[in-house]
């Protein structure tokens, strides 16, 4: 069953990083030179970049938060409301004392922070910031994304086990629980943009949904009826998968004090609060890239060849993803939080077989598509 | 939605669409409202900067009237902790204070020590925010001046001189009456021998 | 409802799972220092899993001695101890007790005094269930609605800053009256509030109360039958939430408040289960809105007079005899016993407080429970340790 491609240009080859860095370093050197120096700069990149991010996020949800609570969030660090408070909580992370308990299981409790927020970079490789903007074109992409993303999993059971800790160990086997029973929602609602373009590459879907006015982006496709519902069981399966409010129970504070990182603090602390919001930010590309056109605009492809192109593309994939973020803060401030069989019972109940649903209809979708205009 | 009115029958709808239905709507109304007031202007205020103002009858920190104050103890014992503690030397009327404090440990801000006073003299301030390092300064002294003031000083010298001149006018007068009775007394006898 | 209490193995937290493997349940402490114990309360919990096998709830964190401080200072100075049992509701506190030394001296507060009263319980009623939904809220997960509910309550503290000068601790309503006539202007600002409120109280129940996780987290969650709720002596929304019509400012009338025409809200299963902890809010939620009448009403037929008593000074010597009152607390039945000498100091003062006596049933409702309806249960019984511990 092959979707109809959009008029747009077929799926561009190969890895921007790769050809710079072939292009500026001497010829004749081994290929493992080649693939480690490419390996430290996208590395330097993405962790520069989930650092800044993380940063910004913390700043924008205490704000968010601060305003939908008709109150006004950090005003004092920094002259302008407070900008510089996450700079300033970044340092204090990073100068407080790193206690571990003796009591601790102390390889997997120093472990753990480490597994988390890894899987969390490694997950960032498989992500097009722009056209070619990608560490690695991978033709699995979307498949990469969501199995390297559900190993963080691992780093939490080990934080909560390692912590000796009952409320710990709690919101470990919550998160355990709750991650394994919704990456199957979660996969299966990327079916429906991955039967309509055809790839299981973000890349490819990027470039698929380019166009004048944005009106190849797939919420705004042929299939906007099945677009809108998949987006929004996307949308709530990637809040239990990144452990974000409605589906905070691993860390749920009014239960479980502070859940599988209530032992930790200083810059093992810090760990998982940037792997929340990296996870936050990839899973709401991951969203941008299959539903709202990647980092297409409307107008943006009457620059294509320029210098502005790159640069605005790579702008207008961040600004869309952030927004997707605010919306998770959003929602994060407004319901309340579920109970842990409830949170099963919507999963399995729910959005697997709504999921399902879906799937029929977008793949009838096709087939309707394909005899009634023979594709 | 919200009626002021009781709803009229139970709403337990629980079927599987239901369900959805009432997640999707519930979670857009209370969306709405939550957006509404991201951009609303916020209710708290920048409290050390901008403080608001307290109204008149504000119980805060207290303030005496020490020149009307007559030393009677009525605000101590009305006191249900016992904070308020004094000391003074009575100069005929006038009043030698050595302190009136008031321990804010201890101080509750009941105001049950400003009704009964009979010279209507302590009263409850405005000042309200009591933070400090050190312990001890939670005991506040309330008096402006110890000791006696050039004032009091005069009126007492004036009130001793004028009972001085008072004891010197009656020893006088007493002096004279004596002197006079005296004169008077020998005088009777010496009609009656003669 | 988990069957721990009849085999003495499974009292003790073990169990037989398959392949003979012997397991113990897992015993947690919630508390004393805990976001979801609104305060110092310690419960023991016992679980198996998620599911709670056991619950024991451990007071006395707080105890301040208040009624054996009631028994050493004049009866006016026990006043402002009342305003720290239940910090949240002072004035009823305040309320309570004056009116069980007015009984005692035999006395009754001018009319004007009265309706000022009524219409500060009630005000104090509204802002004790704002905290009380608003934490209610937290304790499910949600936080904004607590923001919303404080600012409304805010609103409250200004109009008791207005008349008695305090924020939260009054000592403003006393034996024989009150401390002083409310001040100009203090009406119409009242009046102003019941307007904005009946406005804003559809959000918390838009955002929070109908949302449909709130729902699910509190319909048939800590079913509180009739009879448990009596059987515990439960009182206010927890005995309402229950379905039993009880209502002291109704059915022991006192104050002017069989002058108002209002409802007794009682809960119906409204989401669930009759009693379970939707019920609970919703009594709660509905009680504001007629709270909100009743100060209106109030407003309407109040008239100028004198606010104190004549006989009564601030030195007061009851004849020797023994009161009990008990009114309508945002959380219960507050009542006081007093017994009197003629002295000064009271003999004996004993404190009946709400609060304390709607915890014990949680003890009940937990066993069988998941983790998180701990929080969701002892929310719903809206305790506030400054009572329970006094």
């Amino acid at each position: 069953m092959s979707a109809a491609l959009p008029p747009a240009a077929a799926a561009p080859q190969g890895n921007g990083l790769t050809e710079l860095l072939g292009g500026l370093l001497p010829d004749g050197l081994p290929f493992w030179a080649l693939a480690l120096t490419g390996a430290v700069v996208s590395f330097a990149i993405i962790f520069a970049f989930i650092a800044v991010l993380a940063m910004f996020a913390t700043w924008l949800e205490r704000k968010v938060a601060g305003h939908i609570q008709v109150r006004y969030g950090p005003m004092r660090t920094g002259a302008w409301h407070g900008w510089a408070q996450a700079l300033a909580d970044g340092v204090k992370l990073l100068i407080k004392e790193d206690l571990v308990l003796t009591s601790a299981d102390k390889p997997l409790f120093k472990l753990a922070p480490m597994v988390v927020l890894s899987t969390a970079l490694a997950a960032f490789v498989a992500l097009p910031f722009g056209p070619n903007a990608i560490v690695a074109d991978l033709d699995l992409g979307i498949y990469f994304i969501i199995a390297i993303s559900s190993i963080t999993t691992f780093g939490v059971i080990m934080a909560g086990w390692g912590s000796n800790n009952k409320w710990s160990l709690y919101g470990a086997m919550r998160e355990a629980a709750q991650v394994a029973s919704y990456e199957i929602p979660l996969g299966l609602s990327l079916m429906m943009p991955v039967m309509y373009f055809g790839s299981l590459s973000l890349n490819h879907a990027g470039a698929m949904q380019s166009g004048w006015y944005g009106m190849h982006w797939y919420v705004f496709s042929d299939a906007f009826w099945i677009a809108i519902p998949s987006f929004a069981l996307f949308f709530t399966a990637a809040l239990a998968e990144t452990k974000r409010a409605p589906f905070d129970l691993p860390e749920s504070e009014s239960e479980l004090v502070a859940g599988f990182h209530t032992e930790y603090s200083g810059i093992r602390f810090a760990f998982f609060f940037m792997e929340e919001y990296a996870a936050m930010y990839l899973m709401s590309a991951v969203g941008t890239a299959l539903w709202f056109g990647a980092w297409n605009f409307p107008g943006l492809s009457l620059l294509e060849g320029t210098v502005l192109h790159a640069p605005l593309a790579v702008a207008a994939f961040v600004t869309k993803s952030l927004l997707l973020v605010f919306v998770m803060m959003w929602v994060r401030w407004t319901v309340p939080r579920i109970r842990i069989d409830q949170v099963m019972a919507l999963g399995y109940k729910y959005l697997t077989p709504l999921c399902l649903l879906m799937i029929l209809l977008a793949a009838s979708w096709e087939w309707v598509k394909a005899i009634a205009f023979g594709a | 939605m919200a009626t002021l009115q009781e709803p009229a029958a139970p709403a337990s709808d629980r079927s599987y669409w239901g369900n959805v239905w009432h997640a999707v709507k519930s979670t857009a109304v209370g969306m709405g409202i939550t957006f509404r007031y991201l951009w609303t202007k916020p209710f708290t205020t920048q409290y050390p900067d901008e403080r608001l103002p307290v109204d008149g009858r504000y119980r805060g920190i207290h303030y005496l009237e020490q020149d009307l104050c007559i030393y009677c103890q009525a605000c101590a014992k009305a006191c249900p902790v016992d904070c308020i503690d004094m000391g003074a030397q009575r100069h005929g009327k006038e009043l030698e204070w050595e302190f009136f404090s008031i321990d804010y440990q201890k101080c509750m801000f009941c105001e049950l020590c400003v009704y009964p006073c009979p010279k209507d003299c302590i009263h409850m301030g405005e000042q309200y925010s009591l933070v400090t390092e050190d312990k001890s300064d939670f005991l506040l002294e309330l008096t402006s001046w110890q000791g006696l003031t050039e004032e009091q000083k005069l009126r007492i010298a004036e009130a001793e001189a004028a009972k001085a001149a008072k004891k010197a006018a009656a020893a006088k007068a007493k002096a004279a009456k004596e002197a006079a009775e005296a004169a008077a007394e020998p005088a009777e006898p010496e009609e009656g021998k003669e | 409802m988990a069957n721990s209490t009849k085999d003495p193995a499974l009292r003790a937290g073990e169990r037989l799972v398959e392949l003979d493997v012997r397991t113990q349940d897992v015993e947690i402490n919630m508390g004393p220092q805990h976001p979801a114990t609104h305060g110092v309360l310690r419960v023991l919990l016992r679980a198996d899993g998620e599911i709670l096998t056991g619950a024991q709830s451990h007071l006395g964190y707080l105890h301040r001695c208040a009624e054996k401080i009631g028994e050493k200072v004049d009866w006016l100075q026990y006043l402002p101890y009342t305003d720290r049992y239940d910090y949240l509701s002072a004035m009823n506190n305040n309320l309570a007790y004056s009116l069980a030394v007015e009984k005692l001296l035999g006395v009754e507060a001018p009319e004007r005094a009265q309706f000022i009263r009524v219409i500060l319980a009630e005000l104090n009623r509204i802002a004790s269930h704002l905290v009380a939904v608003g934490t209610y809220g937290m304790d499910i997960g949600a936080f904004t609605p607590f923001f919303y509910a404080l600012r409304e309550r805010e609103l409250l503290l200004d109009i008791f800053e207005k008349i008695c000068g305090a924020r939260l601790t009054y000592s403003y309503i006393r034996p024989g009256g009150l401390m002083n006539d409310a001040p100009a202007g203090w009406l119409e600002q009242v009046k102003a509030f019941t307007e904005l409120f009946d406005k804003k109280w559809g959000e918390y129940w838009d955002l929070l109360v109908d949302s449909k996780i709130f729902v699910e987290r509190t319909a048939n969650v800590g079913v509180v039958s009739e009879e448990l709720a009596l059987a515990w002596g439960c009182s206010g929304p927890m005995l309402r939430g229950s379905g039993v019509d009880w209502d002291l400012r109704r059915d022991a009338p006192h104050l002017v408040y069989d002058r108002l025409d209002f409802e007794v809200i009682v809960g119906r299963g409204y989401r669930g289960t009759v009693g379970d902890c939707f019920d609970r809010n919703y009594v709660r939620m509905y009680e504001m809105v007629q709270s909100n009448r009743m100060i209106r009403q109030c407003l309407e037929q109040i008239e100028d007079g004198e606010v104190q008593h004549p006989d009564v000074g601030l030195l007061l010597r009851p004849a020797p005899g023994e009161a009990y009152v008990g009114i309508e607390n945002p959380r219960g039945e507050l009542g006081h016993y007093l017994v009197s000498d003629g002295s000064k100091i009271a003999r004996r003062l004993r404190v009946r407080g709400p609060s304390f006596c709607n915890l014990a049933v949680a003890e009940h409702l937990l066993p069988g429970c998941m983790l998180a309806d701990a929080a969701a249960i002892i929310g719903s019984v809206d305790i506030v340790i400054g009572e329970t511990d006094r």
